[in-house]
């Protein structure tokens, strides 16, 4: 079977990358009272338009998807396909218009708990950190490379996604369950953990060198280290982010003043 | 065509049209951040090296970006709880950092100080977008009825009619925050040296901070550990450069 037989039936190649193009925009409207059902509503529109002719199906259909939906942007586009997967399936009348319904609002949660874990909290951190910890080698070129590195992965698996959906309807969770995201993201957090180590090293290294001279050179590089150890513990007894920020400025300006 | 905006010599870009391409890019990113895309431009490290750049001082916007991206590593977006805007305390405070000097590059005495002063812009940045929720709740209201009364095309606009507020109320504080930077270069310029010594030093001390804040907000199940292996290599590898420079 060709790629192109395995589409929805109704929904031209056009209308799959118009709906996924208008799915970037997917938190435009985010709103308190539905979340993204703006932007599900507006992405799968085309689509929608397509399937149903004007009249009560086709406002019907709008109104199915403008209801409460929440789940992480970029594997959202796992539930666009398989939203359009069903979608075609109803207005041939091959399934009742409770199952998109379903369909959404039992792969959301599951997979919000997916893209959070492994973008949000894995690859964001990783590819931040290690960009960061570049910045000493190869300056702003790190700034591209974090784009890159990011969205390469980003990109690929939005539309990878999306097409899964498309293709697979229910089935996608299997897919989505092999690509092994969790344990993945375990070692992207480790990665991100390693860079920063290395790059608040650098720091003390480089405020000895450039400020300190031969004398306090060494005394400010073990001040630095020993202050990003401190911070790191006193984050784990309720001191926030900022005050010790502020803290270690202070005391910087003091010393600042004093040599 | 210039991208940039010149910093010295006789040509400088005068207030205002600093002040407007510090709005746009802080209102873009805004938008990239929450309405559009979240392709990571919006992260401090390209969002402050953007404004650098396009405010003629690249090295500014990225060191000030470094610190910002380490110390806001750890913030996330979960369901509907909103992290600190990193975006905004990244543009205002690269902004501020660039326009604090008129003739040239800014000192890191200026990063530090940029930074103390912007980068509670955070919080700020938080409190608007909760702000703005008022107002995409009104369009969700508006395209239910609209989508009831069978208008479908105009129930479907309201999704990018929150665009609108978004940008104007993100370029505005991004330009205040450059403002800042612009009203402060004569004071700075006057501060004592043994304060300019000081934020300089503060710099690579807020560094290591923010460092420490990324490994714990990196949220590895051995943290520390990751992050005293990546601080040993490093030593060791300046070690061995010190070494292999002096023999």
């Amino acid at each position: 079977m060709s790629a192109g037989q395995m589409l929805p039936a109704g929904l031209s190649r056009g209308v799959l990358v118009r709906v996924f193009l208008r799915s970037l925009f997917l938190q435009a409207g985010w709103n308190p009272l539905g979340m993204q059902n703006l932007g599900m509503a507006y992405a799968l529109y085309p689509a929608l338009r397509a399937l149903y002719p004007e009249g009560p199906a086709l406002k019907a259909a709008v109104q199915r998807h403008l209801a409460f939906f929440n789940t992480h942007p970029y594997v959202a586009g796992a539930i666009l396909g398989g939203a359009l997967f069903h979608e075609s399936r109803i207005a041939h009348g091959e399934e009742d218009a409770s199952s998109v319904v379903a369909f959404k609002a039992a792969l959301m949660g599951p997979l919000a708990a997916l893209g959070d874990g492994f973008f949000w909290l894995s690859l964001k951190p990783a590819v931040g950190a290690l960009s960061a910890g570049l910045v000493p080698l190869i300056g702003a070129w790190s700034v591209l490379l974090y784009l890159v590195l990011y969205n390469v992965v980003h990109l690929g698996l939005r539309a990878r996604l999306y097409w899964l959906g498309l293709t697979r309807g229910d089935a996608l969770v299997e897919e989505v369950a092999r690509v092994r995201l969790p344990q993945r993201g375990a070692l992207l957090r480790n990665l991100a953990a390693g860079c920063a180590g290395g790059l608040a090293v650098w720091a003390a290294f480089l405020l000895g060198a450039q400020q300190g001279g031969a004398q306090s050179g060494p005394l400010l590089t073990a001040g630095c280290l020993l202050l990003g150890a401190l911070a790191y513990r006193a984050l784990g007894w309720r001191v926030t982010r900022y005050g010790a920020l502020y803290l270690s400025a202070g005391l910087a300006i003091l010393a600042g003043a004093l040599i | 065509m210039r991208w940039a905006l010149k910093r010295s010599g006789a040509n400088v870009a005068p207030w205002w049209e600093q002040l407007c391409v510090a709005g746009l890019w802080g209102g873009l990113l805004a938008l990239e951040r929450r309405a559009f895309l979240q392709a990571m431009f919006s992260r401090p490290l390209v969002a402050a090296t953007g404004m650098g750049f396009l405010l003629g001082d690249l090295q500014t916007g990225l060191f000030v970006g470094l610190l910002l991206e380490l110390f806001h590593l750890g913030g996330a977006a979960l369901g509907a709880a909103l992290p600190d805007h990193d975006t905004l305390a990244a543009t205002t405070a690269s902004a501020a950092a660039v326009l604090m000097a008129p003739d040239g590059d800014a000192s890191p005495a200026m990063w530090s100080l940029s930074v103390l002063l912007c980068g509670g812009g955070g919080g700020v940045g938080r409190l608007l977008e909760r702000g703005l929720e008022r107002h995409t709740s009104r369009l969700a209201r508006l395209a239910q009825r609209s989508a009831e009364e069978g208008e479908l095309r105009r129930a479907m606009r309201q999704n990018l009619w929150g665009m609108w507020s978004l940008f104007s109320a993100f370029a505005v504080v991004t330009m205040l925050g450059a403002g800042l930077g612009l009203l402060l270069a004569r004071p700075v310029a006057a501060l004592p040296d043994p304060l300019l010594n000081g934020l300089a030093l503060a710099y690579p001390a807020m560094l290591s901070v923010s460092a420490a804040c990324a490994a714990k907000g990196s949220r590895a199940r051995q943290a520390g550990y990751w992050a005293g292996l990546g601080g040993l290599l490093v030593a060791l590898w300046m070690v061995a450069r010190r070494l292999s420079e002096g023999t």
